[in-house]
């Protein structure tokens, strides 16, 4: 990470959109963040964690985004300045809250950080959280650099008490993940107290309790804000034109496209033409301002990620103003000229402005082609799968061996963590997850699939979640198979952390992102006061395991609940410490001969085995095996043996 | 059998290539496994649970022991027989037979834990006593009526597991397991499909494969008319009695036209019906009632005086020189008793053999 506390005012740094963002509110004198993790938001509330201090800043990972802007919101209501972060479809979770909060407003500024990830590099989903911020009429800003990331964020803090309303950011992948150099500023002095002030009347916004009620009345009030917050954006710094004073074309981005933007038009050679106005303040968007640069112009080409946005902001402006501004042509996302999903690059934005002004784009040198051939062919192939060592191959091995013994086609309904590959990626599931959607969805299908017996429906119905998303959205779903008498076996794949995102602490663990010791939240225990079957094993165990599903299959009755605890192979616990040293005996291995056929690596696949084109016997990989030893138990000759590894 | 017997009358006489693939296609998907286990314990990719056999993952050999030595891919059924058997003991209805006796347990108490006469736990007995074997494979009994291949290697042991199970045990998978241990001549209790597979593994041995085949002493087969599948058997019984009360199980001759369940409080007498719709699919098409390729096959008896009589003997087909070697050891020892065969006893057998190779031929 680049920030440190020794690093002051003045200094530039080399900082990732996300520490940009940290350090934009460390500036503001945030007092309290909180988060649920997921890519790609996960190191601001990572990078804030290392300057907790007690009375000055407390950050927790919250057990979902709903609960984390909760916490933010009783900061703000007791006057301190907070900060709540998400990842897109987080603030589909946080979203019930937050109609509310913007309701009964805010008084310590407040800010609601989400980080989309168009084209879903992290994701099952590219779902755009910018429209929540027209659906719940709250400012949304969004940084476009590095240091505006650091200034909007610092900024939006001011914002949000200058309105008395909770304030968002939104940024994406390439903002969150790309770095650049960030001149820093001051930290302040520790600020107030907190108190909750809560005698007033329901009128009073600074004593008065926090509701959204009386609810027509607030909503008046919270309108007027925003036409508030529109009339500051008028001025903002965050909004900034360059180009022609009349430009051929006008170019309407934000975000990471204003960046794509200028490296198009460069590319092209076209600065003379085109004219890029980058807009910081996005909800909504400032009308004066706008309608002045639209005036300069006939075509507008709006570009951003992913659906259209600002261009239907724009679009209703120029249909307003169409008497003062005259008719525009408008590209974009409704006619075509840019896709409506996936992320876009410069390429894409200088093909769309190519084909508006007819420039051809600049032909790729020859020699890419050739560099890309000649490199291309000397990267392996790999495909992607769980790590070496990994427990969840190991679970979901025994899941395949049982569901297949059971033989009535069961199936497994996936859920959000890595152990999500298991449907996205048959090598590391083989075949039995089936369903994936959000988080705590595998146990809710479930829970219906397990109500379809009556109607002739006799599979085994699965589901599996991780530790961190059973404590995020899976009770609620379990409680309700449970009561509903569900017939579904549910694992929780328990790797001891938020592994995905990176060890990151949930209810489960005895430290919280501050590093303190915190009471653990115990899953068995929760299970067990349901009054349901639970079971505990280890997914090393493959023969437990599986002969555990058989058993529980063929119980049927209402839900079963399977606990598989076994750490990450990447947890610090673990990385680089080897249990087993494995080795394959050679003139044990049947390689591909008929009673194997390479069970290990043609079924099995964990990286840390290779096949032996020359000799056609498995061997295992010393730099990347793990030394989890799950691969003795599962090969038919006993070849590849396990010895105690030396503790190092 | 339909299948083997149309295989063998085509020109290519060698057993056709296949994988599991084939096995999955012509077999398992078709609904002709008999769970007899032939294809399990060879590799990893098959298994047996309950009474069915399963594919845990997929294999993409194309030639493959799990499908060579089911008794349901095609072979050529003729020449196996005349492989292994004296070609003038061969007859059409039951294959090879070289002697024919009503026999039972001498041993009164092998009778009482057996079924009908005793012969084949007494046999078993015998020959791990005498050290012709020094492993039985055997069927015993797992939880609620599941039976389970076991290995036996005392004598004490192998004369109490001789009740008639009506579902299939994976003995096969036993001793594809059993072989590859120390144990070095093993005799197997078999059914019509077991006998078969074990025949196949004889006459074929796939070469890549570390068979323990060459250690096969002794298969005892038993007369099978059908296997129930297990799921439907149990939700049957399930219905009239508690599973864990069933102390046996037994078909008295046809005119009785009931499956009889022994209980503590009783006799539960259910009709052959309602039994009929638990039968598996694959046994429908078999058309060996004797097992043809043991060395020798037991089965129930039929005498003038009656099923009364009839249930405590059985009929015995000795087929080769192993069966009747110890046929006559068992004589001599006196662990057997022998009674005269009455006139006509082996042509009504004939008859009834050759009626389930006919109603199997036009499934």
């Amino acid at each position: 990470m680049s920030i440190d506390k020794q690093q002051g005012e003045g200094a530039e740094v080399l900082l990732m959109g996300n520490e940009a963002i940290a350090r934009g509110a460390l500036e503001a004198g945030v007092q309290v963040a909180a988060g649920y993790p997921g890519t790609p938001s996960s190191e601001i509330i990572e990078t804030l964690s290392r300057y907790a201090e007690p009375g000055k800043l407390y950050v927790e990972w919250s057990a979902n985004e709903k609960v984390a802007m909760e916490v933010a919101a009783a900061a703000s209501f007791s006057g301190l300045r907070s900060l709540c972060v998400m990842k897109q479809n987080g603030v589909n979770v946080a979203s019930d809250f937050l109609l509310h909060l913007v309701g009964s407003g805010t008084r310590g500024g407040m800010l609601l950080v989400s980080c989309d990830d168009p084209g879903a590099l992290s994701s099952v989903n590219e779902g755009e959280s910018r429209h929540f911020a027209r659906l719940m009429e709250i400012p949304l800003l969004e940084p476009a650099d590095f240091q505006e990331a650091k200034e909007m964020t610092l900024w939006a803090f001011t914002l949000s008490e200058e309105i008395r309303n909770i304030v968002m950011v939104r940024s994406v992948t390439r903002m969150s993940h790309a770095s650049g150099n960030v001149v820093l500023g001051a930290l302040p002095p520790s600020r107030g107290k907190a108190e909750f002030l809560c005698d007033g009347k329901v009128s009073d916004p600074e004593r008065g309790p926090m509701i959204s009620a009386p609810v027509v009345e607030k909503h008046r009030l919270q309108q007027e804000k925003i036409r508030k917050a529109a009339t500051i954006f008028e001025t903002s710094p965050f909004n900034a034109y360059a180009g022609p004073e009349r430009p051929e074309l006008l170019i309407i981005t934000s975000s990471a496209c204003r960046l794509y933007s200028n490296e198009a038009v460069s590319l092209l050679a076209a600065e003379g033409r085109v004219g890029i106005l980058k807009l910081g303040t996005t909800w909504p968007i400032p009308p004066a301002y706008v309608k002045k640069h639209l005036m300069a112009t006939e075509k507008v080409l709006i570009v951003e990620e992913v659906l259209p946005f600002l261009e239907e902001q724009v679009k209703i402006l120029a249909a307003e103003q169409v008497r003062e501004i005259g008719f525009k042509t408008f590209y974009g996302k409704n006619d075509g000229t840019l896709p409506m999903s996936g992320e876009l690059n410069p390429d894409l934005v200088a093909a769309a402005i190519g084909r508006i002004l007819g420039i051809a784009p600049p032909a790729i040198p020859a020699v890419y082609g050739e560099k890309l051939r000649m490199y291309a062919g000397l990267v392996p192939r790999r495909e992607q799968t769980f790590c070496p060592g990994c427990p969840h191959r190991a679970a979901y091995w025994s899941i395949r061996e049982a569901l297949q013994r059971d033989g009535r086609n069961g199936f497994v309904c996936g859920d959000i963590g890595c152990y999500a590959m298991a449907v996205l990626f048959q090598a590391a599931g083989f075949h039995t997850a089936k369903t994936l959607h959000a988080m705590g969805s595998g146990i809710g299908l479930a829970s219906g699939f397990g109500k379809l017996g009556s109607f002739g429906m006799d599979q085994p119905v699965l589901a599996v979640c991780g530790d961190s998303t059973f404590y995020h959205a899976a009770i609620p779903a379990l409680i309700n198979a449970v009561h509903q008498n569900a017939n579904v076996i549910f694992l929780v794949l328990d790797n001891s952390g938020t592994a995905m995102t990176g060890f990151q602490s949930h209810p489960g663990l005895a430290v919280n992102a501050m590093g303190d010791a915190v009471p653990m939240v115990d899953i068995a225990a929760i299970c067990g006061a349901m009054g349901v079957k639970v079971v505990s094993g280890d997914p090393f165990a493959l023969r437990e395991t599986r002969e555990t599903l058989n058993q529980l299959m063929e119980e049927g009755g209402g839900v079963k609940v399977l606990i598989l605890k076994q750490s990450c192979a990447l947890s610090p616990e673990k990385k680089a410490r080897k249990q087993y040293l494995m080795r394959v005996d050679e003139h044990l291995c049947r390689g591909d001969a008929c009673g194997c056929n390479r069970l290990c690596t043609r079924i099995f696949r964990c990286p840390g085995l290779l096949w032996d084109r020359e000799k056609g016997k498995a061997q295992i990989d010393e730099v990347i095996c793990a030394g989890c030893g799950v691969c003795s138990g599962i090969c038919p000759a006993e070849a590849i043996r396990c010895e105690e590894a030396p503790l190092s | 059998m339909k299948r083997n017997e149309r295989e063998s009358g085509q020109a290519e006489k060698e057993s056709v290539p296949g994988g599991q693939k084939e096995l999955e296609e012509e077999v398992l998907r078709a609904g002709l496994c008999t769970g007899c286990g032939a294809c399990v314990n060879l590799c990893p990719y098959q298994a047996s649970y309950r009474d069915r056999t399963v594919t845990l993952h997929h294999c993409d050999l194309t030639r493959g022991s799990c499908y060579a030595f089911c008794p349901r891919t095609p072979a050529d059924l003729d020449a196996l027989q005349q492989k292994l058997y004296v070609g003038a003991d061969l007859t059409p209805e039951v294959g090879a037979v070289s002697g024919f006796f009503i026999t039972r347990a001498a041993d009164e108490t092998i009778r009482r834990q057996a079924q009908h006469g005793g012969t084949v736990s007494a046999l078993i007995a015998l020959a791990l006593r005498e050290g012709l074997i020094d492993a039985a494979v055997l069927t015993g009994e797992g939880e609620r009526l599941l039976p389970r291949g076991i290995t036996v290697g005392d004598p004490e042991t192998a004369a109490r597991l001789g009740k008639s199970r009506f579902v299939v045990s994976p003995t096969v998978a036993e001793f594809n397991r059993v072989s590859r241990t120390d144990c070095l001549r093993i005799g197997v209790v078999a059914t019509p499909c077991q006998a078969l597979a074990l025949a196949k593994m004889r006459a074929q041995p796939v070469a890549d494969t570390e068979s323990g085949i060459e250690k096969l002493r002794l298969v005892v087969g038993l007369f099978c008319g059908w296997a129930l599948s297990w799921r439907n058997l149990t939700a049957l019984l399930e219905e009239r009695m508690d599973l864990a009360a069933i102390t046996g199980m037994d078909i008295p001759p046809s005119r009785y036209h009931t499956l009889d369940v022994y209980t503590g409080a009783g006799t539960n007498r259910i009709s052959l019906d309602e039994v009929n719709s638990c039968v598996r699919e694959s046994c429908r098409s078999c058309g060996d009632m004797t097992a043809e390729f043991s060395d020798l096959s037991v089965g129930s008896a039929r005498l003038p005086e009656g099923w009364e009589t009839a249930r405590f003997w059985n009929q015995v087909i000795v087929r080769t020189k192993p069966g009747s070697d110890l046929l006559d050891l068992a004589r001599r020892k006196g662990v057997l008793e022998f009674r005269e065969v009455p006139a006509g006893n082996l042509e009504k057998l004939k008859a009834a053999s050759l009626n389930k190779k006919r109603t199997a031929a036009s499934v």
